[in-house]
């Protein structure tokens, strides 16, 4: 009788661990099937936004060029030069920029992007132009540093979408 | 005597081969429900990868317009090349992506299956469709002239050459490249 008691104790012992063992095995394997979501602002976006608009043509021209694209706006802001129609380089590219962004980022309503910034800076920390931001910040956000030196001067423009 | 011993010594060998019986039989059947279990339990999984096939095909399909995205741009195809001074990074050469519209036969399935390209203008913002005739007075490129419903988007620098004063000079603006792919959710059973 203790014997055959034994037997059965045994043999559900076991089938208990196969059927733990098999509960454990598909847990894990429902984590691995699940999809991974794309993010809503992904970093390679956030990089070619900066990319793509230092070389936006602004409608500010010089003696030299026509119109200036925004990376030369930035160091003709720094030198404080005027555009041929006499408007101010810094006006213009702030403007600009403004405009840029809010069409590129719209942060109105339930949109997933909650907000932005974008500082662009010398070396020792100096703005070359207010803060353009609109928007919360939130814990999630994809930023970019983009350093540049044109001429030899280096300036630094930081770009952060919150979403 | 002897007849008692004889039978307690057979009686023993038969409770003996019983015991053995029981325990091979014992052994067969738990050998059995473990593979029962195993069968089924591999059923169930198979079931659950066939079950979601339609979003896996659909995540490739993403995955692929995303890479696309990611350097389309810097393709012969698109990219600005010298035409604009010094090599650009995300610079699409406007004329030559209308050109290649208007041979866009040509490049049947070039870039996958079922995928199409469009280039929107972000700013300054519009929504007139190029053609021959408009432009470059338009805002939106699409190369196969069908409408995009899943993409994904890359901001790219869409430059071109332009007049002021008689003279030629580059214009670029900022535009998005969206890269189509096909939703395998959506396609009817």
């Amino acid at each position: 009788m203790m014997i055959k008691k034994k037997a059965q104790e045994e043999l559900i012992g076991f089938a208990l661990i196969i059927i733990l063992v098999a509960i454990i095995g598909l847990i894990f394997l429902g984590f691995s099937l699940k999809n991974s979501q794309k993010e809503i602002v992904e970093s390679y976006e956030v990089e070619s936004f900066i990319q793509a608009f230092l070389q936006y043509t602004t409608d500010c021209g010089n003696y030299r060029e026509n119109y200036l694209p925004i990376q030369k706006l930035i160091s003709a802001c720094v030198d404080d030069k005027t555009c041929l129609d006499e408007r101010d380089s810094c006006d213009v590219l702030s403007s600009t920029l403004t405009g840029i962004i809010e069409e590129s980022w719209k942060v109105d309503g339930d949109r997933p992007i909650q907000g932005y910034e974008l500082k662009i800076v010398l070396e020792d920390g100096t703005e070359v132009i207010p803060l353009i931001s609109k928007g919360n910040s939130t814990k999630n956000s994809k930023g970019v540093l983009q350093p540049f030196m044109p001429l030899g001067e280096n300036y630094e423009i930081y770009f952060t979408v919150y979403y | 005597m002897k007849r008692q011993k004889s039978k307690i010594l057979i009686c023993s060998s038969l409770t003996s081969q019983t015991k053995a019986q029981l325990k091979i039989q014992q052994m067969v059947f738990m050998l059995l429900a473990v593979t029962l279990f195993f069968v089924l339990v591999g059923m169930l999984v198979l079931a659950l990868r066939f079950a979601g096939i339609k979003e896996s095909a659909t995540e490739i399909e993403e995955k692929n317009a995303m890479l696309l995205v990611t350097r389309i741009a810097n393709s012969p195809e698109f990219s600005c090349g010298n035409a604009f001074g010094k090599s650009r990074t995300n610079c699409i050469d406007a004329d030559k992506v209308m050109m290649l519209k208007k041979n866009i036969d040509k490049y049947d399935n070039f870039w996958g299956r079922e995928t199409n390209i469009e280039i929107r203008k972000i700013y300054p913002k519009g929504n007139v469709v190029c053609t021959i005739r408009n432009y470059p007075d338009c805002n939106l490129i699409n190369l196969q002239s069908e409408e995009i419903h899943a993409e994904h988007s890359n901001f790219v620098s869409l430059c071109r050459k332009d007049l002021i004063n008689g003279e030629v000079y580059d214009k670029c603006e900022l535009a998005k490249i969206m890269v189509s792919y096909k939703d395998w959710r959506e396609v009817q059973k």
